[in-house]
């Protein structure tokens, strides 16, 4: 009877947390496809009668003002949102990982002056919010011509997500046996060869990992690309989606879809990186 | 292809201040299977790992094959070395892992495939080759370790402890396997282990380390018969040997309730009324002969072919071990006579632990 009871109550949970992750998504998956007009309706639609693709087609092919009902919707702004969000993501993904996984197999693995205390003050910076900071990163980046560059805001994010990669890579190094490096070593390869040829293999899962963690969090960062960005040079779509929201009214439905079509990337990702992450935990021996 | 690895003066301090290796020196001939034995933490596999390079030299020099190669990065030593816990490339099928030496000095394809194919088949390899290592059992991960130091054709193998993560069964048989490779690739081997039988049964020549000392270096059947000290007496052979603190008086060692009349012995003299440290191996006990000891069974295991029986001698906190033959008529909890073989006792120092001549 317990048994029964209990698995009654983690279904009731499980169901919880599902509701409470899925709805707001589905929500916008409905609004997306609804006109205004039954979006505002009373009582409320959860589901449309005339489902319509007009939202998407306003977002992607571009202008419309009266359709979109007020909210200016310049052809090409949302598509370029959307790749400025990717470039971001990838190319400060790719800074992090070389730079972390060679930082990281450093602390781990190789004894040198002040180490320990270098990589305490690494880790020490997460603990720093990042609004302390960002008066004088303004400053800096505005000092260099940095504020609404792509580039401007691929430094901040190196330079704010690094230790924690670093960290995350660090405590997998500390946990790999070093007997194939020295294997390695021993057959023939200098040290960067071995940590080109075994150690990042051996690290490919935790790399994956960390690699999702990152893209992700470049991809939903808000408050930095609000600050840091005013025009479309290198507005990430998370800060273009607050465009949609207008002074005395909102297109729900345009704002919904750009919610939706923010989202088809990372989910994408994580799809992929997870099948990929649990695959290679799966099979390490 | 026969080199020969040596050791002079090598000493190892850890930056903590530990003495890992004090001092070592010794040379493996060319050809030589030689044994490097220890209780754990006695520093051999840190001597191991100097020689192979991955760990820095305090002080003294390190050849291999006639050349210095102490301050030289491990892929310039031209050595291999077979790790205790395997460390194969798991990202590579065998045949990845075999060859990777190879193909990091630049060996053309064809020549990799076919020395892998031929030390493949030497260790029954072959129908293994494109499998990864995780789909290997623990034997055969060890016959990877061991094809791929061989392709390589180093001047020296280095094996650390390579057979202790082995169940008893397997060990036994890769013992056989290593020696038949290594006689047959010929190159000098240095190889480490805490397990005194693997000592005894591989080694052309043992070296036994105590505290990053060595203490003995010679021929199993040397070290066995001729123990040079109390600890290598005590550390050779399975049961361990007997120690036991006697008093001599004249010609006679007395302990316990027993008294034994000793041969002559030259170093003895200087003994005579002090205390002594006796040594009988369990296996020169027997029921019948001169130089009875009056002892109490407490406790006999059989292993089928033979007994072993722990004994009291009637002195506080010794228990000697016999090795009997199956019908030596030992019960538990009764008196029994045995005989020691005179001519096998052994003496030591209780002072300084060194055998007396």
């Amino acid at each position: 009877m317990t048994s029964i009871g209990w698995r009654i109550v983690k279904l009731v949970a499980i169901l919880a947390i599902v509701v409470w992750s899925v709805g707001p998504i589905l929500i916008g998956i409905s609004t997306s496809v609804s006109t205004q007009r039954e979006v505002n309706a009373v009582p409320t639609r959860w589901v449309p009668e005339e489902p319509t693709l007009n939202a998407y087609h306003d977002l992607l092919g571009g202008t419309s003002s009266q359709r979109a009902g007020g909210t200016v919707t310049e052809k090409g702004t949302f598509t370029r949102s959307i790749s400025n969000s990717a470039f971001l993501s990838v190319v400060s993904t790719a800074i992090i990982l070389v730079v972390s996984t060679m930082a990281a197999y450093a602390f781990g693995r190789l004894r040198f002056r002040f180490g320990g205390a270098l990589l305490a003050i690494l880790v020490g910076t997460m603990i720093v919010p990042i609004f302390v900071v960002v008066i004088s990163l303004f400053k800096i980046l505005a000092d260099h011509q940095l504020i609404d560059s792509r580039r401007g805001l691929i430094m901040v994010f190196v330079a704010t997500l690094s230790p924690l990669a670093t960290w995350l890579l660090y405590t997998q190094v500390r946990e790999m046996p070093a007997e194939p490096e020295e294997a390695a070593l021993i057959d023939g390869c200098a040290r960067w060869q071995a940590f080109v040829r075994i150690v990042i293999p051996q690290m490919s899962s935790g790399i994956a990992a960390v690699a999702a963690i990152i893209v992700l969090s470049v991809w939903g960062e808000f408050l930095i690309p609000l600050l840091l960005t005013s025009t479309m040079n290198a507005k990430p779509v998370t800060v273009q989606i607050t465009e949609y929201v207008g002074k005395y009214t909102t297109n729900y439905p345009i704002l919904a879809a750009a919610g939706v079509l923010a989202l088809i990337p990372p989910a994408l990702l994580a799809l992929v990186l997870n099948r990929r992450i649990t695959g290679m935990l799966a099979g390490s021996s | 292809m026969s080199g020969t690895i040596s050791l002079e003066s090598v000493s190892k301090r850890f930056p903590g201040g530990v003495l890992a290796v004090d001092d070592l020196s010794l040379e493996v001939e060319p050809g030589e299977f030689l044994v490097l034995v220890g209780p754990s933490g006695c520093g051999k596999t840190t001597a191991l790992r100097m020689v192979a390079g991955l760990e820095p030299v305090t002080s003294g020099q390190i050849r291999i094959n006639d050349r210095v190669v102490t301050r030289l990065p491990p892929r310039h030593r031209d050595i291999a070395m077979v790790f205790q816990n395997y460390a194969l490339y798991a990202h590579m099928p065998v045949r990845g892992n075999m060859g990777f030496g190879l193909k990091m000095a630049g060996v053309p394809k064809g020549e990799i495939r076919r020395r892998v194919d031929e030390a493949a088949a030497m260790l029954g390899l072959t129908e293994l080759l494109d499998r990864k290592p995780r789909q290997l059992s623990g034997g055969q991960r060890q016959r990877v370790a061991m094809g791929r130091a061989i392709v390589r054709e180093p001047s020296a193998f280095l094996m650390d402890e390579p057979l202790s993560n082995l169940d008893a069964k397997l060990r036994v048989e890769m013992r056989g396997e290593i020696i038949r490779v290594q006689r047959r690739i010929a190159a000098p081997t240095l190889y480490v282990t805490h397990d005194q039988t693997e000592a005894m049964t591989m080694g052309d020549r043992v070296a036994i380390l105590r505290d990053g000392v060595l203490q003995q270096l010679g021929t199993p059947d040397e070290i066995y018969d001729h123990p040079v000290n109390v600890f290598v007496a005590g550390f050779i052979g399975s049961p361990s040997m007997n120690l036991i603190t006697a008093t001599l008086e004249g010609s006679a060692a007395t302990f316990g309730g027993s008294r034994l009349d000793l041969p002559r012995r030259a170093g003895l003299a200087a003994y005579d009324g002090r205390q002594i440290v006796l040594g009988i191996r369990p296996e020169d006990f027997d029921t019948a002969g001169a130089g009875a000891l009056e002892l109490t069974t407490n406790r006999v295991e059989s292993l089928g072919s033979e007994l072993v029986a722990y004994l009291d001698c009637g002195q506080p906190g010794v228990e000697i071990t016999a090795r009997l033959e199956r019908r030596a008529g030992v019960e538990e909890g009764r008196p029994v006579r045995l005989a020691v073989d005179l001519d096998r006792l052994y003496f030591f120092d209780p002072e300084s632990g060194a055998a007396i001549a």
